[in-house]
């Protein structure tokens, strides 16, 4: 048994009074003359056992109604066993994961689920006691602390988000939370939709003694798909779906808009089927040079928040190249395609040879002819402040590389191995080493770009490569991250220019709303799946009492009332 | 229906605010004899003697209708007693008749005064030989039985030159009232009877052998006979050191059990021997008292 007032238990102090007043109270009483003593003392004489017994069972039953009361005032609570999510609790350390992520904007039954999943989280909150220590972690993985009224507040302003909540990892936090704080009680309540993709790979490590509960999802399963992905890639939009598995290809439309185009205007420049895991191209046309913004969207669902998805690209006007005569007959004829195809033109943007140009802007250097001018080539690389530099010639291979596709696996008959530069800035290797690297202003080749050294100058590939060499790879390119958020794109600008873009949009697992099996849930976090009467029920059940002070009051009265029958009754 | 302005049938107390005892006895006399139309005591005697002026309570069969008739006055005859009645009053004066349990009411002495005074007048006006004895723990007044004139205030006098005493020792005065009482007659005991029983019993039994008549009223203050008072008390016999701490709430019903066994023992015992024996609380008017005699 605990109380929940344990120091209204020095109020049992006062169960002593009838004893000691018994014991102290020798107050003289008043005199008074009585002639038939005679027979007040045979009626005394007569009833002296009863008396005594009489005495006896009301200091008994006054010290004994005393203590009832202290004792209902300290409120005992005895461990229950009923069901429902009645009774009171002992101090319980409650983390409640409300999972606002944006799958909880999914309608289930012509209701958003998150109304559901607010519904429950609020009826947690609202058992919580005085004693309580609650958070209320959503999907962003705050947890945040406050009273009763405030998380309640907070609970009722929760909108889905943009962020994926990662359970397993909001599990394994939230278990450490509770874990640290010195309460009877610890428990975790995973309000969630309970997506198969918000587990990870691990296991959230449950501490001894705290109790994990998870609300069942909904029992339908929601049919949904999503865009998952759009990137912008050789003049065509790659659109990846996502979503729950099954159902047939979706149409996707792809529409264009400037961003120096008022906000909303936009038009459709193309249309794909794709279905749920799959992606699917869609060619862009010529743009003009400058940022481009567009859009890949389908029909709307149930889960609207990933019916479309924004991409960004950027058309570079044609760079400005100047070719050394030592870059080698193939380059001079493939620079000379581009330009006709006004890809490139004359100028000095970007030279292209075996030489560097002083400290002349872009260059793409190629390894000297003769051996002999390496060393000399190295030390102008090292002038330029470069730390790749020549090395040794090196076993012939293939190419590999992840960003310019065209040219993966072709031959390369000899090169020199380029070392001393850090390896993030390696854009193609061969047999591993680099051999394709780019280090501020210059782009470095371990291979000539001659039939000799290797095969690309005789595949169809080298144009687009010499292409990709100067537009993108030699001038750079403006960095375009990706990251979780409303479907939109930022731009960052640097003075007049700018000089980057982030494009946002939800992760592309909170697609797919097949909920998590039961083990899996239980592997995961260590949870057993309850529908809503069965997580109300066992809400704080780990240290649920009930609460007998009305039944000790109750006993109260009736040895009142026997006090009250005992007293009055020889009266 | 009883006439409530007749003063026998009056509150004890309020009667006594009347008068002296010889008033507030004669009050009751007159007003008792009125309702009971009949002299309670009736002479022994046959034999027509005199004739008096007809009083109130005077039995219409001894009118002497001739006198009546020819002069219009009420005379009732009297007849000469073969043999006197000898009435004894013996009242207790002793510590406890001088309790009473209210301001209100009179004490047990004061009424056993009046309620002898009354009886004196009734038993004179019949011819009746009355006497008196006071007593406490010792006999304090004899006043032998006469019938002749002015025995009554001598009665009187008698009860008022008793003092309130200390113990009581009924038997002692009682065996003296043997002494006295040569010729058999009639012994009225007015006292609270706290006193032993079996001895009381024995002299009063003696006196029953001795071919006494014998009529005991019991006096008892209501308050004696219902315990009440502070949640707690500490009681004192006035007659003796004796003291007990009661809580009279509690201890109520017992007390008047023992009250109730100890009026029914009494009772019992007097009646086994031919013993008049009357229960007689203080706050019952002096008519009603004088009525348990009839």
């Amino acid at each position: 048994m605990t109380f929940l007032h344990p120091l209204a238990l020095i109020g049992l102090a006062a169960a002593a009074i009838p004893a000691l007043l018994h014991l102290l109270e020798r107050r003289v009483p008043p005199e008074a003359e009585f002639p038939p003593i005679r027979y007040l003392s045979e009626a005394e004489r007569q009833n002296a056992r009863r008396l005594k017994l009489r005495h006896l069972l009301l200091l008994i039953l006054r010290t004994a109604l005393i203590a009832l009361i202290v004792m209902a005032a300290a409120r005992p609570l005895v461990r229950s066993r009923a069901a429902g999510g009645g009774g009171v609790h002992e101090p319980t350390a409650l983390v409640l994961i409300l999972d606002n992520s944006p799958s909880s904007g999914a309608v289930v039954d012509g209701r958003p689920l998150l109304a559901r999943l607010k519904s429950v989280a609020r009826a947690s909150i609202a058992r919580a006691g005085s004693g309580d220590r609650v958070w209320l972690m959503l999907a962003d993985g705050v947890a945040r602390a406050g009273s009763r009224e405030a998380l309640l507040a907070t609970v009722d302003s929760v909108e889905p988000g943009w962020r994926r909540l990662d359970l397993t990892t909001a599990v394994a936090r939230a278990t450490r939370l509770v874990d640290a704080e010195p309460l009877p009680g610890r428990e975790v309540e995973v309000v969630s939709d309970l997506q198969r993709t918000a587990f990870g790979e691990g296991r959230a490590d449950i501490p001894r003694g705290v109790r994990v509960l998870a609300l069942a999802p909904p029992g339908q399963v929601v049919a949904n798909r999503g865009v998952a992905q759009a990137r912008v890639t050789d003049g065509a939009v790659a659109i990846t779906l996502a979503g729950t598995p099954g159902g047939g290809p979706a149409p996707v439309t792809v529409r264009l808009r400037a961003t120096a185009s008022p906000v909303g205007r936009s038009r459709d420049v193309g249309r794909a089927l794709a279905s749920t895991g799959s992606s699917a191209s869609v060619p862009l046309p010529s743009m003009a040079p400058g940022w481009w913004i567009g859009e890949a969207v389908l029909d709307p669902d149930e889960l609207r928040a990933d019916d479309r998805r924004a991409f960004v690209w950027r058309v570079s006007p044609p760079a400005r190249v100047r070719a050394d005569p030592s870059a080698g007959p193939f380059v001079t004829a493939a620079l000379a395609v581009l330009t006709q195809g006004k890809r490139v033109a004359e100028g000095t943007d970007v030279s292209l040879g075996e030489r560097l140009q002083g400290d002349a802007g872009k260059t793409v250097l190629l390894p000297p002819a003769d051996p002999a001018l390496v060393g000399q080539a190295n030390r102008a690389l090292a002038a330029r402040g470069v730390r790749w530099r020549f090395g040794a010639s090196a076993t012939p291979g293939p190419v590999a590389t992840a960003r310019l596709a065209g040219i993966n696996g072709i031959p390369v008959a000899r090169r020199y191995r380029l070392e001393g530069g850090d390896t993030t800035t390696v854009i193609a290797t061969v047999n591993g080493d680099p051999w394709l690297v780019r280090d501020g202003d210059v782009v470095l080749l371990g291979s000539r770009l001659d039939t000799v050294w290797t095969a690309l100058p005789a595949s169809p590939a080298f144009v687009p490569f010499v292409d990709a060499l100067v537009n993108h790879l030699a001038r750079g390119e403006a960095p375009i991250g990706e990251e979780e958020g409303p479907a939109g794109v930022l731009f960052q600008v640097h003075g007049a220019d700018t000089v980057g873009a982030t494009v946002s949009g939800p992760d592309g697992r909170e697609s797919d709303l097949t909920p998590a099996r039961a083990d899996v849930v239980r592997r995961a976090i260590g949870a057993e799946v309850q529908d809503e009467a069965q997580f109300a029920a066992e809400r704080f059940a780990g240290t649920r009492r009930a609460d007998v002070s009305g039944l000790l009051l109750a006993l109260a009265l009736l040895v009142a009332a026997v006090e009250l029958g005992v007293a009055t009754r020889a009266r | 229906m009883a006439d409530v302005r007749r003063i026998d049938l009056l509150d004890p107390a309020e009667v006594a605010r009347l008068g002296g005892i010889e008033i507030v006895a004669q009050g009751v006399v007159e007003g008792f004899l009125a309702g009971i139309h009949r002299s309670p005591f009736r002479g022994f005697s046959v034999e027509f003697t005199e004739h008096r002026a007809y009083q109130p309570g005077d039995e219409p069969r001894y009118l002497d209708w001739k006198i009546l008739a020819r002069s219009d006055r009420l005379f009732v005859k009297q007849f000469e007693e073969e043999t006197n009645l000898r009435a004894m009053l013996l009242v207790d004066a002793s510590r406890s008749m001088a309790w009473r349990g209210a301001p209100t009411r009179l004490t047990k002495r004061a009424y056993a005064d009046r309620l002898a005074a009354a009886l004196a007048l009734i038993l004179l006006r019949q011819r009746d030989a009355t006497g008196l004895i006071t007593f406490d723990e010792a006999v304090r007044q004899v006043i032998p039985a006469r019938v002749k004139t002015g025995q009554w205030m001598r009665l009187i006098r008698g009860l008022l030159d008793t003092p309130d005493g200390r113990g009581t020792a009924a038997q002692t005065a009682l065996l003296h009232l043997t002494a006295l009482l040569a010729r058999r007659g009639l012994v009225v005991l007015v006292s609270d009877l706290l006193f032993d029983r079996t001895l009381a019993l024995t002299a009063l039994r003696y006196l029953r052998h001795r071919g006494h008549n014998v009529i005991v009223f019991h006096l008892m203050d209501p308050a004696e006979a219902e315990l009440s008072g502070p949640p707690e008390v500490r009681f004192r016999d006035p007659e003796s050191p004796a003291s007990v701490v009661v809580r009279p709430r509690e201890l109520a019903r017992a007390y008047a059990e023992t009250v109730r066994r100890e009026v029914s023992a009494w009772r019992t015992a007097c009646r086994r021997h031919g013993i008049a024996y009357h229960h007689v609380l203080t706050d019952l008017p002096f008519g009603m008292a004088l009525r348990l005699l009839a």
